[in-house]
């Protein structure tokens, strides 16, 4: 036997151990010897032995080997060899099913046994077998459990049962576990017993409701009036990982009326003040949720819930700041002005760890305002000196980000300019891009930056996207640069070393421009760079090379307008994020959601979504005869994400119509469609399709022929009739709006009578029948809502609208989205659908 | 909370599992230890690394602790916040435990930590976090032979901090305001961020139920209470209480009233966002005498009255990289180089208010230097201290009840003390 004082320590781990094999099978010889014995001093002895078995084990030698002998060690009152064992028996039981069974029957008597403490932890044992042939021995020890006189191994056995229903859940519904679960909930003294009953029929509700109705109904019942109160009432009762869980259930939690609202929002004040900061947070997603439909109720929560915010994020780990930060990231991009006097909270320690750090970063960029950005830029220049070169360059990027959101640049302009002078590669580097940026929305500025700009040797710029930075503006302000023709010839002579096809790219694009801009001087360059671009094994190079080429040989003053046409500032850089997945974030407030800044569909697997998951609840709420597919969600979540590129091309092509009498001369530059390509310069490809057309009027009719657009030259269409009884099934809608094009996309805002009298989606529903508009399907909670609608021509019963609406009962927003078959017709069929949505309410 | 915990895994310094507990069975060991190597490979500074990662439907979350790390794996949208959090008290309860949390003692009691993990996670749903608590119901071999095990009655109580039948011969409570001066000075010398975080920490030795009852001289209490608040009176933002402070009295009456629980613990939390003289200033001039020497004067003034005195103050000032042989002398205390922070670091044992000293060094450059480039910008200067019996925000605790129906009599002990927090100076 090993003499005590050294089974205290673990064996050494050295895998390179050749005894391995020979003291598995003396320690099995040693549990021989000790399972029957009952001699004085026995279980001192068996603890060190299990100690070893443990330590093995944990070290990951197996000892599955000694599975039988174990067991037979099992009858002891020793609650530490027990549990031990227990833990032994968990470890191995799910790769050896056959020697399982053998646990049983122990764990079975443990389960009865006197002292309480082993009841509970045989219980949580059993539970935790995972063997789905044992379920039948799981039933009848869990009902026990449920009813035992000691709380603890009630709290055991109320997680007990969502363990069988992961295993089995048919055995778990079918012993009636969940409503015994219920009354527990409802009735046990034990705060933990109540919490623990409270997440597994969370959990079973949210599975189970996929395919059973009653489930779905029992898991609305979970958030209902009674149930809410009576938990709430209890919260102080509760340890604070409990009380994260029922404010979680409160914030789900639909009022029905203001009064409701003051009520909690009055009994869970105090919850503010918890010293753990995941009950604070908590408490604060109830607070937000509760009051969206009332602004300005919702703004005095903003208010209030400022101070413990920012305590949050300077006291504690920089972990938990860096899971507050995500947060109010999300909070100030919803109430901008809400932080904006307490910018100094998110100035940087040197400290900090990095990830902290970007965030505050982040923070800085999004609450500047006109009364703060001179003190968050000169806080910000400082950290470009940092010796961690990639927050210095997280903070040019974040002062060019500033810069592009501010109307007064001045001062900002002269720092990045001061950046560039520093001559520290990085610095130049990430400067440059943003002087880019900068160009492209304030051209007034050109001239100081190109003075600056100019002094850069290439040779110092190595970074691709800097590179490209710098030969954009070579080519966009070659008039203005003495050198530029030099520079790119110098650029072109090295073509072959230049690895990033993105620079090549540019290079010929900026050559171009250059070149119509001072040709004596660009000739040479020009030609050796089209002979190196078409010789190019890139393939997008090579075709732009090849396009400028041909595009000479047609007509040179064409492909001056192609190259170099006028151009307008941006105005506005678009927001990569769309507010709709903005306002499902919002939704999953103090999750995964807020940190990744995805909605939680985008990282979660379907199977392991939580409770209360908006996605699925659309994919299942139906309200036409016939239940709409489950995939119709993920289609639209694709639709979505077409929408980006759909609206840009619609937008030209009203481009198109608005200027094809020849509005050439100032087209009307849609800043939208330039900022979806941030790169800068094949924005130019765009670009130029409206001046095409003034060329050549009639081509101009012909490619809308070819869209099939026709609008233009359309007379104005006959008023338009829709059927009354429009008939579209769930599959036909679906596969038409996976094919159609959207024809049009509106946003308005709602009458407020209209967002009062929303109360359900089938108010809405009926209301719009009665218009010829037809549902397929709604869902949503308030504030938001969503519909798919569709609608038949009158007279030609082959021709479907079908309109995708989300209606934001908070801000009263609405935003329509409408296919057709008939695209000519659906600006018809817009003035009818907002003027019937528009009385919607009105008596 | 919204979101199990699929396993809670305690790795090495370099990512390889030491323990862990599989709590849903649906992530696996193996991968998780291959990506969790990898990251921390990769990254070379953990510190650099996001603490919440996302790798093939997992999502991972984790802490560092000495050289431990401690991680969550979750394959549901859980509460990020909380479950970091929870990491936290994790490795509270293990310091409680153990005395240290590090991979030796880990390794020392695999069984204590199963256990452990047992009861503080239930199929991915935090339990019970409170080591007294714990403690009621998972003995280690120190005191296991004394005590019979009893069922976990405690966790099942009303006041489920505090386990009955405590007993101590001497009743005592010793409580700590503890104050932390966070300061910022940017390099023109302006302070553009001061804050106090201030903390009363306590530690109870009391035997049965007390009922304790503080009472500070929080303007707001003092005003509804009629006196006078001349100059003693101080605003309090923001605090966060305990849990076994009765939060609804608090917001009725602003009494702080409570069942401590036995041992340490911080009872009440607070920030105060107000202007702060820096307590010690610091000015750094560096002057260059030829290509390879330079001098660098510091000179360190205490802004506080003079009854007080401040304790172990370190001022790290930094210099460059490159530079070799310093020659330090000061005016007061003592001057170490510390390469490894390319700093200078000065040590006043005690700096009484109202004095100023100075240290003046001298150090040579590599002969062969960058010309005149611009000078490589650096750390701040940074400054730590403790000052006894003084609080910046004036806090005062005006009494310390406690009643306990055996009648006894208790002592309750204060400290005052100011620290400095992150106090950073970027004046050099």
């Amino acid at each position: 036997m090993a003499p005590p004082n050294l089974s205290q320590r673990a064996p050494s781990p050295s895998p390179s151990q050749p005894s391995g094999k020979s003291e598995i099978s003396d320690l099995k010889m040693q549990l021989r010897q000790l399972a029957g014995s009952r001699a004085l001093g026995t279980d001192d002895s068996k603890r060190d032995l299990f100690k070893k078995v443990i330590s093995y084990m944990t070290i990951g030698i197996d000892v599955s080997s000694l599975f039988s002998e174990m067991v037979m060690c099992s009858a002891t009152s020793d609650i530490v060899l027990k549990k031990m064992c227990y833990l032994y028996v968990g470890n191995y039981a799910k790769g050896n099913p056959d020697l399982a069974l053998l646990t049983i029957n122990f764990l079975q008597k443990d389960c009865r046994d006197e002292d309480p403490m082993i009841r509970g932890l045989a219980l949580r044992s059993l539970c935790s077998l995972r063997v789905a042939n044992l379920v039948e021995y799981l039933v009848g020890p869990l009902g026990l459990g449920l009813k035992d006189g000691n709380a603890y191994v009630r709290t055991v056995a109320a997680m007990g049962v969502l363990k069988l229903y992961h295993i089995s859940a048919s055995a778990c519904i079918d012993a009636e576990f969940p409503s015994m679960l219920k009354r527990l909930m409802l009735n046990d003294p034990d705060p933990q017993v109540v919490a623990n009953c409270l997440s597994s029929l969370q959990d079973i509700w949210s599975l189970e409701a996929s395919t059973s109705e009653e489930a779905a109904r029992e898991r609305e019942a979970l958030l209902s009036k009674p149930i809410v109160y009576h938990i709430l009432n209890r919260i102080k009762d509760f340890n604070e990982w409990a009380q994260c869980l029922i404010l979680d259930l409160a914030s789900n939690y639909i009022p029905s009326e203001s009064d409701e609202i003051f009520d909690i929002m009055n009994l869970l004040e105090d919850r503010l003040q918890h010293a753990n900061g995941a009950v604070v947070l908590a408490t604060i997603k109830v607070f937000l949720h509760l009051t969206l439909s009332m602004t300005d109720v919702h703004q005095q929560v903003y208010e209030r819930i400022k101070a413990p915010l920012l305590t949050l994020v300077s006291a504690g780990s920089p972990e938990q700041s860096y899971a507050v930060l995500s947060h109010l990231h999300l909070l100030v991009m919803r109430a901008p002005m809400l932080f904006s006097s307490d910018y100094k909270h998110f100035y940087c320690q040197y400290s900090e760890p990095s990830y902290v750090k970007k965030l505050k970063l982040e923070m800085l960029t999004a609450i500047a305002n006109e009364s703060n950005t001179y003190e968050i830029v000169t806080e910000l220049c400082e950290y470009a000196a940092n010796v961690d070169v990639s927050i210095a360059r997280e903070s040019i990027r974040a002062v060019g980000k500033i810069a592009l959101q501010q109307y007064d640049v001045n001062a900002i302009v002269d720092r990045l300019l001061q950046f560039l002078e520093m001559e520290k590669d990085y610095v130049t580097a990430e400067t440059l891009v943003l002087v880019k940026d900068l160009l492209r929305k304030y051209p007034q500025w050109s001239h100081d930056c190109i003075a600056v700009v100019g002094n850069i040797s290439s040779k110092n710029v190595q970074e691709p996207k800097a590179k490209s930075a710098l030969i954009w503006m070579l080519g966009e302000y070659s008039q203005d640069m003495a050198d530029a023709p030099y520079i790119l010839e110098n650029l072109i002579e090295n073509w072959d070393d230049e690895h990033s096809s993105e620079v090549r790219l540019h290079l010929l694009t900026a050559v171009m421009k250059c070149f119509f801009k001072r040709p004596p001087e660009t000739h040479k360059a020009l030609g050796a760079a089209l002979a190196a671009g078409l010789a190019d094994s890139h393939q997008d190079v090579h075709d732009r090379a090849l396009f400028y080429y041909r595009l000479l040989q047609y007509d040179t003053s064409t492909a001056d307008r192609v190259v170099n046409p006028p151009k307008q500032a941006v105005s506005v850089f678009a927001d990569t994020q769309s507010s709709e997945i903005k306002d499902r974030i919002f939704d999953e407030f103090n999750s995964l959601s807020v940190i990744y800044q995805k909605p939680s569909y985008m990282f979660i697997d379907k199977e392991h979504r939580g409770p209360g998951d908006l996605s699925e609840e659309l994919g299942n709420l139906s309200v036409g005869s016939e239940p709409v597919d489950n995939t119709l969600p993920t289609q639209r979540y694709e639709a979505n994400d077409n929408d980006l590129l759909l609206s840009t091309s619609e937008k030209e092509e009203s481009r198109v119509q608005a200027s094809d009498s020849s509005a050439y001369s100032a087209p009307e530059y849609d800043s939208s469609s330039l900022s979806l390509v941030s790169t800068g310069i094949q924005s130019e490809a765009p670009l130029s399709v409206p001046g095409l057309p003034a060329y050549n009027p009639q081509a101009s009719t012909d490619i809308d022929d070819l869209l099939g657009l026709g609008l233009s030259i359309t007379p104005a269409p006959p008023p338009l009739k829709l059927h009354p009884k429009a008939v579209l099934d769930p599959g036909t809608f679906q596969r038409k709006w996976g094919q159609l094009g959207i024809s049009l996309s509106q946003e308005f805002s709602m009458e407020p009578r209209g967002v009062a009298a929303l109360t359900t989606p089938q108010a809405l529903l009926r209301h719009m029948q009665g218009q010829s508009v037809q549902c397929i399907a709604s869902g949503g909670q308030p504030p938001n809502f969503k519909f798919f609608f569709f609608a038949q021509k009158a007279d030609e019963p082959s021709s479907f609208f079908l309109v995708e609406c989300l209606i934001n009962s908070s801000s009263a927003k609405v935003q329509v989205k409408i296919k057709a078959d008939d695209g000519g017709a659906s600006d018809a069929f817009w003035t009818l659908f907002k003027s019937a949505l528009s009385k919607f309410g009105l008596p | 909370m919204a979101g199990a915990v699929s396993a809670l895994f305690l790795l090495d310094i370099k990512g390889r599992v030491l323990v862990w507990r599989d709590y849903r069975g649906d992530v696996s060991a193996v991968q998780a230890e291959r990506f969790f190597t990898k990251l921390i490979e990769k990254e070379g500074d953990p510190e650099s690394q996001d603490p919440v990662v996302f790798d093939r439907g997992v999502t991972y979350m984790f802490i560092q602790h000495n050289n431990v790390f401690l991680m969550a794996a979750s394959r549901q949208n859980c509460n990020a916040a909380s479950i970091l959090l929870f990491l936290h008290r994790v490795v509270d309860v293990f310091k409680h435990y153990f005395e240290e949390l590090e991979e030796e003692s880990l390794r020392d009691n695999f069984v204590v930590v199963y256990e452990l993990l047992d009861e503080m996670i239930d199929f991915g749903y935090p339990q019970y976090t409170e080591a007294k608590i714990l403690s009621e119901f998972i003995k280690t071999d120190a005191y296991r032979m004394e005590v019979t095990q009893r069922p976990p009655m405690a966790v099942t109580n009303a006041v489920s901090w505090r386990s009955e039948g405590i007993h101590y011969k001497k009743n005592e409570v010793f409580l700590d305001v503890v104050e932390s001066v966070n300061i910022l000075v940017n390099s023109n010398g302006q302070i553009i961020r001061s804050d106090v975080i201030g903390a009363l920490k306590m530690r109870t030795y009391l035997s049965g139920m007390p009922e304790c009852k503080l009472g500070l001289n929080d303007r707001v209490l003092l005003e509804a209470q009629g006196r006078s608040t001349k100059g003693k009176a101080v605003d309090l933002d923001d605090i966060k209480f305990h849990q076994c402070v009765r939060l609804a009295r608090f917001e009725n009456d602003r009494t702080i009233s409570f069942i401590p629980p036995d041992g340490s613990f911080d009872l009440m939390t607070y920030r105060l966002s107000m202007q702060v003289k820096p307590l010690i200033w610091v000015e750094a001039q560096v002057e260059k005498r030829s290509r390879s020497r330079i001098e660098l004067t510091v000179k360190a003034r205490s802004q506080f009255k003079e009854r007080s005195t401040a304790t172990n103050v370190e001022i790290e000032v930094p210099i460059t990289s490159d530079a070799t042989n310093p020659d330090v002398r000061t005016s007061m205390g003592s001057a170490t180089y510390a390469p490894e922070n390319d700093a200078l670091v000065w040590k006043i044992r005690s700096f009484p208010g109202g004095k100023e000293y100075m240290m003046r060094a001298e150090f040579t450059l590599p002969s062969i230097s960058a010309e005149e480039a611009t000078p490589e910008r650096k750390a701040p200067i940074r400054v730590k201290f403790e000052i006894p019996y003084f609080t910046v925000s004036g806090i005062q605790v005006r009494y310390l009840k406690i009643i306990e129906k055996s009648g006894y009599q208790a002592l309750p002990w204060v400290r005052y003390i100011t620290m400095a927090g992150e106090y950073e100076l970027r004046l050099i």
